[in-house]
């Protein structure tokens, strides 16, 4: 163990070099640099491999094809740069790759401001991409959650083989908090399940019990294909309602039905509070500062801020807001997730607190439109 | 124990190197938990230059990320003073550097200290550059927020070893101011 | 299973028949890189675990899904950035790179310019039939001049793209034209770009008669074979100056580029 004082992005560069990251592919955008900055001088002296790319769209191709090769990848980019990798993002989940994406969300749309910070893309990340799918989305709130989050993120995609995000904002990505670092074996490190049958045998998308298939990579003897086609066990294109709602089918469960392997969200003094504030990432510091200020006050208020984005662990979300009178949802964007949490909590009352604020709503932004509904 | 921290002065004055030596000093030697968010106008001299902390020895008190109301603060420059001067508490304790900030508000009840950092480093040390360093001494000299030690393992680790000794030759200063 | 063709040890041969119409010229670049990779591997230079194939999406694209081989079939445009990523991980690998025309050289064409740029150590082999195959015949950036497509109901306005000046442009190690009129040609180019470091691209003139051969008026194959075969010319050491395609008149094939400077993974790992 030991203590470091670094920003968000350097902490998601840290984890990911401790989680075994092996290649990082990226084209550079703001406000995610540092991440793509901190590797090229780190990862090399790791054994590892950091390239430019020409674009957006090579940087994650790129990586799906190291992590094919047996490499643990990553990429790391912001809204425009997403737009960009959505297309490849949808085959890594069709063929059932593992890769780590940072997304450092910044004031859109378009170029908007590329510095500054904003919670827009909630939504894009989890539905850009084509298809029927779940993705695996974490939040994290402080810089020792971009660390702790982003080894998660690492453990996650080589457990399900599945592309995780890491959704970051521009406010985290700068801010400079103490980190505590743990380095294997103080903390565990997943790798992904490698074939138990002789290379004849050998289906690449054969699913053991938790619906995962082992994973074979190119150059062991075993004659993987990558096939972005629906395919059967095989990999082999089938365009029939049976292979295609198995597959379908089982990319969605294997995520779901896992669930409890990566659920993660933290909650604060819901059990007994009339009203419960939920709020992700860099906003809900602010409304964790507003509660700790009312509660002094003797408002019963909580939190509950989901660490997993997507899938929402709906159960924990129903159990933490049992009691409120009425739910906020405080975002720093036109009022998006509430959405979601609306559709769980159908018999409630659920307020939505939109605050557009570059750099990240204040508790006073918050209370402002709060103290009108308590 | 919680103190919030406001460091602003003018691009140039190198506002955002206290935040980091402290940011250091407190997290990595003095087992204390800090949050700092940064900003500047990106022109390195001229705009304004902010260091917030939030320095805690409670990892749950660290909520907000940025200033509400500042217990300590350095400013450096009038400008910035002028501009900031409502995120200080009423009772906050306030350093002011001289040699750039000749006027300060009179409906507050701060407690102020003030030295010429600017001139002391020019004067003591040849080279006004370290002028923030001494504002940071004075302040770890008053209020023992942090032990000197401390400061000085973060200076040695934050500024590189070419600029070390210049740096803590500074920081000494300032610690010694009044005394 | 039962080996009938010498080279059926490198096919998936559960997945035959194939999906490519009678008269197609990519089978014939399927099996003269085929015959190059076992000639390889019969001299020991490496052996078939060892070989990658990858390809986008596209009639040619499709080859991947057949070949006995690692083999990758993604999404349109972004084989070789897929190519990149595995063969910095496992530089052991030969990366074979196998696509159309609008795969490789329109929506897939910055990753080759800069690939090519890089001096990546991967072999792209581009099947030039001139037009968007497997959506049913619309423009491609190589469709020569004036040619109906179903994109262009009044004739391509644009000048085709000459891949052999632009790769020939970059700082590649092996820039090479053949035709599936002359398979021989396709074999010993694909052989001597697996011979080398660095980055090689070799481009196959193709025949599509489904939907090619209608927009000019040959939809039998022979015909249309004879008369790309009628155009052809081939030169030892043919210039630059004359790569140029103009449909009807001549296509030059021949070893463009031959060189043997080191390739990226080289100054990447040291050798
Ligand atoms: C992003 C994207 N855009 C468009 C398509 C549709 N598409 C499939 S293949 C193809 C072009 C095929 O032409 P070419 O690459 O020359 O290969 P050929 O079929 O002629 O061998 C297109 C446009 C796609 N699959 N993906």
């Amino acid at each position: 163990m030991r203590l470091e004082y670094l920003t968000g992005n350097h902490a998601i560069a840290e984890a990911a070099i401790i989680a075994g990251l092996k290649f990082y592919a990226g084209y550079p955008i703001t406000p995610s640099t540092e991440i793509f900055e901190y590797l090229a001088s780190k990862l090399p002296t790791k054994g590892g491999v950091v390239l430019q790319f020409e674009d957006e769209i090579a940087s994650i191709n790129a990586v799906i094809g190291a992590s094919w090769a047996g490499a643990k990848a990553m990429t790391a980019t912001s809204g425009p740069g997403f737009s960009l990798m959505v297309e490849a993002l949808s085959l890594a989940i069709m063929t059932e790759t593992p890769l780590v994406l940072a997304y450092v969300m910044r004031a859109g749309p378009s170029t908007g401001i590329a510095t500054k910070a904003g919670q827009y893309d909630v939504m894009q990340v989890r539905w850009a991409a084509h298809g029927n799918y779940e993705l695996v989305v974490y939040a994290p709130w402080s810089v020792q959650e971009c660390l702790d989050l982003t080894i998660k993120a690492f453990n996650v995609s080589e457990m399900l083989r599945v592309p995780v995000i890491l959704l970051s904002d521009a406010t985290l990505a700068h801010i400079w908090e103490r980190v505590v670092i743990r380095e294997p074996p103080e903390v565990s490190i997943v790798n992904r399940k490698k074939p138990k049958v002789p290379r004849d045998k050998y289906k690449p998308y054969e699913p053991e019990e938790d619906l995962v298939p082992p994973m074979a990579c190119f150059g062991e003897g075993y004659r993987v294909l990558v096939e972005s086609l629906t395919h059967d066990e095989r990999g082999y294109y089938k365009a029939t309602n049976e292979v295609q709602r198995r597959l379908v089918w089982r990319l969605v469960n294997k995520v779901l039905k896992n669930k409890h392997l990566i659920s993660d969200s933290a909650t604060y003094l819901v059990d007994d509070a009339d009203y419960v504030l939920i709020a992700y990432g860099s906003t809900a510091r602010s409304a964790y500062a507003l509660i700790r200020e009312l509660r002094s006050k003797g408002i019963k208020v909580g939190l509950y801020r989901p660490k997993l984005l997507w899938p929402l662990d709906e159960e924990m979300l129903i159990n933490s807001t049992i009691k409120a009178k009425k739910v906020f949802v405080v975002e720093n964007n036109v009022g998006v997730y509430v959405r979601e949490i609306s559709r769980v909590l159908r018999n409630k009352e659920v307020i939505s607190i939109p605050i557009i604020d570059i750099e990240v709503p204040t508790p006073d932004e918050i209370f402002e439109v709060m103290k009108e509904w308590i | 124990m919680r103190y919030e921290l406001l460091i602003a002065g003018r691009g140039g004055q190198g506002i955002l190197l206290i935040g980091r030596v402290l940011g250091v000093a407190a997290s990595k030697y003095s087992n204390l938990y800090v949050t700092c968010s940064e900003s500047y106008v990106a022109e390195t001299r001229g705009g304004d230059s902010r260091a917030d902390l939030i320095i805690s020895n409670n990892e749950e008190e660290l909520d907000f990320i940025k200033v509400r109301k500042a217990d300590i603060a350095i400013f450096m420059h009038q400008a910035q003073l002028v501009k900031f001067s409502s995120l200080v508490k009423s009772n906050g304790t306030v350093y002011v550097d001289e040699t750039y900030v000749s006027e300060l508000p009179s409906n507050v009840g701060w407690r102020v200290l003030r030295a010429s950092y600017t001139k002391l480093a020019e004067r003591e040390i040849g080279n006004i550059r370290v002028a923030n360093m001494v504002a940071l001494g004075h302040l770890i000299g008053t209020t023992k927020l942090i032990n000197p030690e401390a400061v000085e393992m973060a200076i040695d680790e934050v500024v590189g070893e070419e600029w070390s000794e210049l740096n803590k030759k500074a920081f000494r200063l300032g610690l010694n101011i009044g005394v | 299973m039962d080996i009938i063709h010498p080279l059926d040890r490198y096919l998936r041969t559960d997945r035959l028949p194939h999906i490519w119409c009678p008269g197609c010229g990519i089978g014939i670049v399927i099996s003269a890189m085929l015959r190059a990779i076992d000639r390889h591997i019969s001299e020991g230079h490496f052996t078939q675990d060892d070989v990658a194939t990858v390809s986008g999406i596209g009639c040619t694209a499709r080859a991947t899904l057949y070949l006995n081989f690692d083999s990758a079939h993604v999404i349109h445009g972004r084989a070789i950035p897929f190519a990149i990523g595995l063969k910095v991980i496992k530089p052991n690998l030969k990366v074979i790179v196998i696509g159309g025309d609008g795969d490789i050289a329109a929506i897939g064409g910055n990753h080759l310019l800069h690939s090519a740029r890089r001096n990546m150590d991967i072999t792209v082999i581009m099947v030039n039939n001139m037009v968007y195959g497997m959506t049913g015949g619309q423009v491609a950036p190589t469709t020569p001049m004036k040619v109906y497509t179903t994109t262009t109901p009044y004739g391509n306005l644009e000048y085709p793209l000459n891949l052999i000046k632009l790769v020939s442009s970059l700082n590649t190690n092996y820039v090479a034209r053949a035709s599936v009129t002359h398979p021989h040609l396709i074999e010993r180019y694909i052989y001597n770009a697996l011979s080398r470091d660095g980055f090689s691209f070799i481009e196959v003139i193709s025949i599509c008669p489904e939907v090619f051969g209608r927009h000019i008026g040959f939809r039998n194959p022979v015909e249309l074979f004879n008369k790309l075969k009628s155009m052809i010319k081939f030169k030892a050491k043919p210039s630059i100056d004359e790569s140029d395609i103009v449909w009807g008149k001549e296509i030059v094939l021949g070893e463009y580029v031959n060189e043997y400077k080191s390739g990226f993974i080289k100054l990447l790992y040291g050798s």
